[in-house]
Order: structure tokens, then C-alpha cells, then sequence
């Protein structure tokens, strides 16, 4: 009986609380104007929560600045967060829950890109502002602006530049000509490759293997053999900033480092990862968005509050996301009241100074950023060049 | 060629001891609960955790971190042992699943929660490269490898020698006749589950100084690779584990050179599936117990 | 009080067909009761029921366990995908594709897998969800890879002058509304069939249904052939509601939320897996107003359903809903 009641009970309390939790739900909650709400979908949970975490306390980091600050024209910035797991549903849900749920006028989300296509039709359905920091799927663009949803925007670059500036760069003042390939397995590895081999012929460059690697991989030995007997003198490497130094290590172990070349993009450049394998990361080319290293106030201003912050370096996903709020914020402040509709007028008309240059979007809602062209020189980054360049849109 | 062929192999047997160290925990606890432990990868990410914290935030040495790496799994199997894998004595395979699911998504966000999400590199551990007949390897796998025999001899001599072993292979192999004897099933599984969890962070904090980056998450795919070794080794078998572990490393790096670092993942299923429709009781049991 | 004279109680009212109602009338007005985000809740409840009732004849009537849903909800969401994307094909022709191509898919692969043992098996149909997810990485030119199926259209019904596109989450409520219900009653009609009490025979004592003359092993294959064609008719519904199919479908989240859901429910019991599809979108929503700790609690849920629940919340309904009946 003792059992028969404590289940009961047990029951009754979950039935209550879930009525409970729910119950909000079932009053549509007004838009307050005195507030600006701000919604933000990362992965929280599960392996992608390792990306996540940095993109979320870069956000917060930025809300906090702004409201300290006095808000924007006195209206605070309110954010909430929700979890996708990295998973498609996961992510859709909580989109539905911020806008329906907290009121959300603005999201910014998610980090992998099979989420964020998912959101786009929520968002485009709602009216709410999507602004993504860190996808890199083409597609996200190719179908947003004048291809079709026109609430979504992209602030992260696409990799259709990179990888010729990059292949240009390698060929000609390197005079790289074999290369091997070993890029992560998802849409940003293999879109990067896709474009570098669009490109590569032009310079004269073959493609001796090509590999590629899953997320939470830790055994390259394998590849760096197999490359190491083939003669490549660059590795083409469009990777996740944890594997980089990874990779780096076990091209120390195999006699790879001062022999081969990295090349592409994977945070090269970051003070952890050049310190993980030195030798390996020396002569490194890279085309980044940002780098820590990177001499302006803004930029410096940033890492050294991220750090008094969270006693942690940011990444390249802190600090994207750092700047899409800041972004947005700018944007509010020129469209001059807190209405979705007059905000992304201003968006896509925008000049931005952001902490690497000026900002504008194009028509596909996509944002045209400076690009930092660098290569590790004695340990440190070197800049070699800046550009910004237009993106082809296929036909629709 | 061969010596192509050679290295690739050497790479296949350093990968596979990491392999075994982990697996042959997770095959022991399956032989005396029943239970496939989908939490056993979260063991191997405490373990480096656990090092990791020892190294960054207490000041240890590598050698110093290991221990508190291996002690910090301990007491968390204990309470795990406790609370949980000791009620699911005689629990049916769905109850096993859904309670190990449980437990792995508690532990792994509960460090997220404490530690942040954000992945870490490790610092410490012999990365210098050695030569050994002409391969290049760094200290470290050389260490793996040397613990993974020692691991597996010591199992051995437990499993024949000592009491705690006999009660393991007695518990295995059939529970109701251990309770008619008074063997203490209950004390015998927690001990067994602690033993397979701490291997899991041994070789967690052995494998830290190479794999480099260290996250919540990381168990994950620790419990995927892992779980075709034990069902290829024979589910109870420790011997068996040990060559499925090195067939599978093997497998995985000869793959790797000659089709494609992409397929890699999925060899340990695709070899398991091909397995279990030509041999299904495992490629070194000669029944089908399971 | 006499022995053998009844005593007098008062009977207590059956109520239960006017709660029925009650509850049936709630669920057609769901949309004008709750926010988006709760329609949108039910919608995936019911998505994830289809492949659910598939996993309850698996586990629930033959007793085997299987973690291939997951593959075949994989399958049919990319079959559904495809056609729609490549010929604009009404929803239900995508559907009964996604199904039947499910369903083909699982012949060859059910053939070898239900020779093995409980454990055996688990492991091996894990096995198809990675492989699965591996294929559709890799078969780059069907499936796009990892820049996955996107766009996909609403679900449209060809009906000649009435033909109608199903658009916005009202919607698309009742369309997964409708479906629920038609695979609700197709899995009580086949657990209602004679075929139905052989398969719980199996489930009971293999050997001693042998014995009878129960063909075993063509039931095992034929159930598990039928539970991949709900998970593709599901896979679909996936497919065309968010209009997104990448190889993340292959995660191993997809195959534990629907053991969850059977498990959780009540396996061998239908009311059980639409409570537990509930109970699942229920729980993993109301447990967001605790971003950081969600998982945590969820976790502890599930660690909750092991040790209070063995057999599911289904009987504790079923209990619930006899006394509402009358019973006591």
C-alpha cells in the first residue's frame, strides 16, 4: 500500500506539473514594448553542447554589454535561451517555444546548419527575425532575401570565398601543387571542398587523396600515413577548431610538422592550438572571419572581456555571436522603434562597423564580411591580406 | 607496399588497446548483469575529466592525475553501483537500456553543467614521438599499449585466481545457483561494475594526452565504438574482447588508408553485422548464449 | 448483514464515454485552445507515435526489441522527400512510397537479424541506423549528403477541382490528426486479428507456439516488415513538416525517443503508446523552463520510469480509466 500511494502521488504531482507547465501556453502572451526580446537556439546538450556553450556565453556577453550600457534608446534586451541538441525537431521546437512562448521578436540561431534550414520556415512564418551566426550551408541563402525567406539572415561567411583565396594564395605565393584533402564530414567540410576543387585547376593544383573526417574523430594516424607516402605538400583542412590541434599532434608524431603545410580553415590561428603543436602549425595558411589576435579596440575589447568574463579564450563562435547581437542591436537602433518589420528594412540597408570592418548584406540577405587571409609565422599569426568578396548565385 | 601495410597494422593495434581496455569493462559488466551499459563511454570522459581538472585547476602532474582520474570514476560508479546497477539484478534488457540511457544523459550534463560545455584541451602526457622499427609513434601509445596487456593479464589472473574473480564467472554464468551457494550477487555485481568503469577512465585519461580535446559529450562515441567489440568478442569473454578490440582497430586503419577516412565509424557495425549473419553467437564463443 | 443477500452499494457512473468525448472533442479543438507551440507539441507527438506503434508490435506483441526505427523513419522521411522534391507528388502517394519502401527495406535486412538472439538483435538493428546514416551521408548524389533534403513542399492532395495544399501548423495538425488515427486503428485491427493472438503467443513462449503450429519465424518477419511501414509513413510526415531531411535523422535520439515512447507508455498496450507519445513531447517540453538542468531531470525521469514504472504508465491509466468506469 505504502507503494500504491507514494505511485500515486507521484502521478498526480507529474500530471500537475506538466498541467502547470503547459498552462502558460494557453494565454498568448502580449509583446511588452519596453522590452526587447531576443531569442537564442544553440545545442546545449549532447556533443554539439561544446560549440554551443561558446556561441551562448559570446550572446550573453553581448546582452549584458549593451544593457549596461543603457540598453538600446532605453529598452532593455531581454534573452532567452532554448536547446536543440543539435537535432533538427529538437531545434524546431524550441524556435516555436521562444516565439509563441517568451514573445520572441529576434532569434539567433543554430550552429549546424541542418537546424537552422528547419527554423527558417518557422521564423518566415512568424514574422520573427532570424539571424544566423554560425551556419555555413549555402543553401541558407541561397533561398533567403529575394530567394525566398526573406527574415532570415546570415551573418557567418559562406565558403565559396574562402576556398579560392585560399587555393589562390597556396598556389601562387606558395607554390603549393599536390594536395591532399582532409576535411570534416559535414555540410561545411565537404561545401569547402566542393568550391576548392571548383578552383583548383585554375592554378595548376591536383587533388592527390581526399578524406574525410566524422566529428569526435581523434585517429588520424592512418590518412597522415597514407599522405606522408603520397608526396602532398599542403593539407587542405576545413575542420572544427577542437580536431585542428588533434590533427596538428599527429603530424608531429608522424614527421608531418615542418614537412606539410595546413591550409583551409579550423582556427589555426588560436594561442591553445598553435601551443598544442607548434612545429605542425608553423607556416599554416588561413582564411578566418576573426582572430583572436587581431589588432583593433573593438576586437580586443571583446576577448579581454570574454576572458574576465568566463576565465576562458573565446572562439570563433563567441565572437560571432558577440557581433550578431551587437549587429542587431545596431539595427533597432537605425530602424528606431522595436518593430520586426522596420528592423529588417534596416538590416539589409546596413553599414556596420563590426570589429574586422565594414558589414553590408547583399540581396540573398547575406552578409558580405572581411576576410582575414593570414599565415602562422614563428608562432604567431601574420596577416598576408584582407578581402571581401561578391557570392554567384545560382539560378533560380 | 608491406611496410605500408605493416604500419597500418601497428596503427590498428595501438588503436585497438584503447579499444580493449574499455571494452573488456563493458563485456564484464554485461556478463553479470545482462545489461549492455550505454553509459560505459560516460565513464571513459569522467576519467579524462577528472585528469583534466587535476591538471588545470589543482596543479597536478600527469602521473598524479591519473590516480585522482581513476578514484574520481570510482566513487561516482559506487553511487551509480548503488543506486542503480544493483536493482537491475534479474531486470529485463528493455529496463537495462532505459536505465543506462538515463544514467549516461545525467552524468554527461552534469558536467557540462559544472565544467561548462565548451571543449578543453589537455595538457600533460608523453606527446614526444619515438621511433620503433621504423614507425614513428608518441610515448604514449606506447604506454596504452603496455597497459593494455597488463590490464588483460591481470584480469586473467583475477578471473582464476582470486575469489572476487570466481564469484564473477560464477555470477555469469547462472544467478539463481549463486544465491543457493551464498554468493553475495548484489556486492559482486557493484564490485564488478566498479572495476569496468574505472578501466573505462583508465583508459580515458591514457588516451587524454593524444586525443587532446576533451568535452561532455565525448562518451558518446566512446559507447558507440565500443558496443560492436563486446557482441564480436562474445558478450562475457574477456579474451575474446581483447581480439575483437585488435581485429577492429586493425580493420578500422586498413580502411581508413585504403577506402576512406569517412567509412571509418561505421566498420565496427558493418564488421558486426557481417558477423553476427555468418557466426551469431561471436567469433570466439561456441555458443549462442546471447 | 446477511451473507448471501448482495449488499446495496451505490453504482458508481460510468463516465467514461462522456470523457471520451470529451477528450476527442479537446483533441479536434487543440488549435483554438492552445499557442502554436503547443499544436506544434501534439504534431510531433504524433509523428513520433506512427514509428512508436511500430516499435509496440516489435516489442510489445512479439517481444522483440529493435532500435531500427529510427532507420526506417530515416528511409521514408528521405523516400517522402525525394519524390516530393523531384515530382511534386501528392502527400498521400508520398506516403504509401515512404512505407512500402520502408517495409522493402526491412525484408532483406529482418531475413538475417531475426535469426539472432535478444542482445544479438539490438546490437544488429543499432547496426542499421548507423549504417543507415552512413549511406546517406555518403550516397552523395541521392540524398545530397550533408547539405540534406531541404525545401520540401507542403503536403498537397490531388482532388482534381478540391485539390488543396496543407499549409500552417493548424493544418498540418489535423492531417497528422487523421493519420494518427487511421494507424491507431490498424494496429488494433492487427493486434485484433488471429494473427494478432498468435503474435502474442510468440511473445509468451516461442517454443510451446511452435508446437502449435504457429509459423514463428513468419510472423517475426512479417511484424517486423510492418513496423518499418509505419516508422516510413511516420518518416514522411517528418519530412514534409519540417521540410528538412539531412543524415541527422540517423541520430540515436530519434530510436531512443521511440523506445521511450513504448517503453515508457506500456509496451503491448496501444492507449500505452499514445500516452507515451504524449507523456514523451509532454515531458521533454515542460522540462525547458530548466534549460540548464533538462537533460539532467530527464535523465531522471527516465531512471523514475525504470524503478516506479517497469511496465509503463499504461496500466496506471488503464487502472485510472476503469475506475472512471465504474470499476473499482
Amino acid at each position: 500500500m505504502k507503494i500504491n500511494l507514494s505511485r500515486r502521488a507521484f502521478c498526480i504531482s507529474t500530471a500537475i506539473l506538466s498541467a502547470l507547465a503547459f498552462a502558460p501556453d494557453f494565454a498568448a502572451p502580449a509583446r511588452a514594448d519596453d522590452a526587447i526580446k531576443l531569442g537564442l537556439v544553440a545545442p546545449m546538450s549532447g556533443p554539439n553542447a561544446r560549440y554551443g556553450s561558446f556561441a551562448m556565453r559570446g550572446a550573453e556577453l553581448a546582452v549584458k554589454e549593451i544593457n549596461d550600457a543603457g540598453g538600446i534608446d532605453g529598452k532593455m534586451i531581454e534573452l532567452s535561451n532554448a536547446d536543440s541538441q543539435g537535432t533538427p525537431v529538437e531545434g524546431v521546437s524550441a524556435t516555436r517555444r521562444l516565439i509563441d512562448q517568451e514573445g520572441v521578436s529576434y532569434l539567433i540561431g543554430d550552429v549546424s546548419s541542418s537546424v537552422t534550414l528547419a527554423m527558417q520556415p518557422v521564423a518566415e512564418d512568424a514574422g520573427v527575425l532570424l539571424l544566423n551566426a554560425a551556419s555555413s550551408n549555402p543553401k541558407i541563402t541561397y533561398d533567403a532575401g529575394v530567394g525566398g525567406f526573406k527574415w532570415t539572415f546570415r551573418n557567418y561567411p559562406t565558403d565559396e570565398n574562402r576556398a579560392l583565396v585560399v587555393a589562390k594564395y597556396a598556389a601562387e605565393k606558395r607554390g603549393f601543387t599536390k594536395f591532399a584533402v582532409l576535411s570534416v564530414d559535414t555540410d561545411y567540410g565537404r561545401s569547402a571542398i566542393q568550391f576548392t576543387k571548383k578552383y583548383l585547376p585554375q592554378f595548376k593544383g591536383e587533388i592527390l587523396s581526399e578524406d574525410y573526417y566524422k566529428e569526435g574523430e581523434v585517429d588520424f594516424r592512418s590518412v597522415l600515413a597514407k599522405i606522408r607516402d603520397n608526396g602532398a605538400q599542403a593539407i587542405i583542412y576545413y575542420g572544427l577548431v577542437d580536431t585542428t590541434p588533434i590533427v596538428a599532434r599527429q603530424m608531429t608524431e608522424l614527421g608531418l610538422a615542418g614537412k606539410v603545410v595546413l591550409m583551409g580553415n579550423g582556427e589555426f590561428n588560436a594561442a591553445s592550438v598553435i601551443a598544442a603543436a607548434p612545429e605542425a602549425m608553423e607556416g599554416a595558411i588561413e582564411a578566418a572571419a576573426w582572430l583572436p589576435a587581431w589588432d583593433s579596440p573593438k576586437s580586443k575589447a571583446f576577448v579581454a572581456a570574454f576572458e574576465a568574463a568566463y576565465n576562458e579564450s573565446p572562439n570563433n563562435h563567441a565572437y560571432v555571436h558577440w557581433e550578431a547581437v551587437h549587429l542587431l542591436a545596431e539595427a533597432i537602433r537605425e530602424a528606431g522603434a522595436n518593430d520586426p518589420e522596420k528592423v529588417r528594412e534596416a538590416l539589409s540597408k546596413i553599414k556596420y562597423d563590426s570589429a574586422m570592418g565594414e558589414v553590408t548584406f547583399d540581396d540573398h540577405n547575406q552578409a558580405r564580411l572581411p576576410m582575414i587571409l593570414l599565415e602562422i609565422e614563428n608562432g604567431k599569426p601574420s596577416i598576408k591580406g584582407a578581402y571581401s568578396a561578391e557570392i554567384e548565385y545560382p539560378a533560380q | 607496399m608491406f611496410s605500408t601495410i605493416l604500419e597500418q597494422v601497428v596503427n590498428g593495434i595501438v588503436t585497438g588497446s584503447i579499444y580493449a581496455i574499455v571494452a573488456v569493462g563493458m563485456t564484464m559488466i554485461f556478463g553479470v548483469l545482462r545489461a549492455i551499459n550505454f553509459a560505459h563511454g560516460e565513464y571513459y570522459m569522467l576519467g579524462t575529466f577528472g585528469a583534466w581538472f587535476a591538471i588545470d585547476y589543482l596543479g597536478l602532474s600527469y602521473e598524479a592525475s591519473i590516480i585522482v582520474a581513476v578514484l574520481s570514476t570510482v566513487v561516482v560508479a559506487y553511487v551509480v553501483g548503488r543506486l542503480v546497477m544493483q536493482r537491475m539484478v534479474g531486470a529485463p534488457a528493455e529496463a537495462g537500456v532505459l536505465a543506462t540511457l538515463g544514467i549516461a544523459l545525467v552524468l554527461q550534463n552534469t558536467v557540462i553543467l559544472v565544467f561548462g560545455g565548451g571543449y578543453k584541451f589537455f595538457a600533460g602526457g608523453y606527446i614526444a614521438p619515438v621511433e620503433i622499427f621504423g614507425f614513428s609513434l608518441a610515448q604514449q601509445r606506447i604506454l596504452i599499449l603496455v597497459v593494455c596487456i597488463l590490464v588483460f593479464i591481470g584480469l586473467e589472473l583475477m578471473v582464476s585466481h582470486t575469489r572476487m574473480g570466481r564469484s564473477m564467472r560464477a555470477v555469469a554464468q547462472n544467478v539463481e545457483c549463486c544465491e543457493v551457494v551464498g554468493i553475495d550477487v548484489p556486492q559482486v555485481v557493484l564490485r564488478t561494475f566498479i572495476l569496468g568503469a574505472a578501466l573505462a577512465g583508465l583508459s580515458g585519461v591514457l588516451t587524454a594526452p593524444v586525443n587532446v580535446t576533451v568535452y561532455g559529450g565525448m562518451g558518446e562515441l566512446i559507447t558507440f565504438k565500443t558496443l560492436p567489440i563486446i557482441i564480436m568478442g562474445g558478450l562475457g569473454n574477456v579474451r575474446g574482447t581483447l581480439f575483437a578490440a585488435m581485429i577492429l582497430g586493425i580493420a578500422e586503419s586498413l580502411v581508413a588508408t585504403y577506402i576512406g577516412l569517412q567509412y571509418r565509424d561505421t566498420v565496427g557495425f558493418a564488421t558486426l553485422i557481417l558477423m553476427l549473419m555468418w557466426r551469431p553467437y561471436g567469433l570466439f564463443s561456441t555458443q549462442a548464449r546471447f | 448483514m446477511s451473507l448471501t443477500q448482495p449488499s446495496e452499494q451505490a453504482r458508481r457512473r460510468d463516465y467514461r464515454v462522456p470523457l471520451g468525448i470529451l477528450l476527442f472533442v479537446v483533441a479536434l479543438a487543440a488549435p483554438f485552445i492552445g499557442s502554436r507551440y503547443v499544436v506544434h507539441s501534439l504534431i510531433i507527438a504524433l509523428v513520433f507515435m506512427l514509428p512508436a506503434h511500430g516499435l509496440n508490435l516489435l516489442v510489445g506483441y512479439t517481444g522483440l526489441l529493435s532500435l531500427a526505427q529510427a532507420a526506417f523513419f530515416g528511409i521514408g522521411a528521405y523516400a517522402a522527400g525525394l519524390l516530393a522534391v523531384a515530382y511534386g507528388t501528392p502527400f498521400y502517394v508520398n506516403a504509401v512510397f515512404a512505407g512500402l519502401v520502408a517495409g522493402a527495406v526491412a525484408l532483406p535486412l529482418g531475413v538475417p537479424a531475426l535469426r539472432l538472439r535478444s542482445t544479438s538483435f539490438v546490437m544488429c538493428t543499432l547496426g542499421f541506423v548507423i549504417i543507415g546514416q552512413a549511406i546517406s551521408k555518403n550516397w552523395i548524389s541521392l540524398t545530397r549528403g550533408d547539405m540534406g533534403l531541404s525545401g520540401i513542399p507542403k503536403p498537397y492532395f490531388e482532388l482534381g477541382p478540391l485539390s488543396f495544399s496543407v499549409g500552417g501548423t493548424t493544418g498540418f495538425y489535423y492531417l497528422a490528426l487523421a493519420i494518427g488515427v487511421l494507424a491507431t486503428l490498424a494496429v488494433w485491427a492487427v493486434v485484433r486479428s488471429p494473427a494478432g493472438r498468435n503474435m502474442v503467443a510468440i511473445r509468451e513462449n516461442e517454443t510451446l507456439a511452435e508446437s502449435l503450429g504457429v509459423p514463428t519465424w513468419h510472423y517475426k518477419l512479417i511484424v517486423f516488415m510492418l513496423s518499418a511501414v509505419f516508422a516510413g509513413v511516420g518518416g514522411s510526415l517528418y519530412a514534409h513538416y519540417l521540410t528538412v531531411v539531412s543524415p541527422l535523422t540517423f541520430q540515436m535520439y530519434y530510436s531512443t525517443t521511440m523506445l521511450i515512447i513504448v517503453l515508457g507508455g506500456g509496451a503491448g498496450m496501444i492507449s500505452g503508446t499514445i500516452f507515451g507519445s504524449l507523456l514523451f513531447v509532454g515531458l521533454t517540453e515542460a522540462l525547458r523552463i530548466t534549460p540548464e538542468l533538462r537533460m539532467i531531470a530527464y535523465g531522471l525521469c527516465l531512471l523514475v520510469l525504470v524503478f516506479w514504472f517497469k511496465r509503463g504508465f499504461a496500466p496506471v491509466i488503464n487502472r485510472v480509466w476503469n475506475a472512471i468506469g465504474g470499476a473499482k
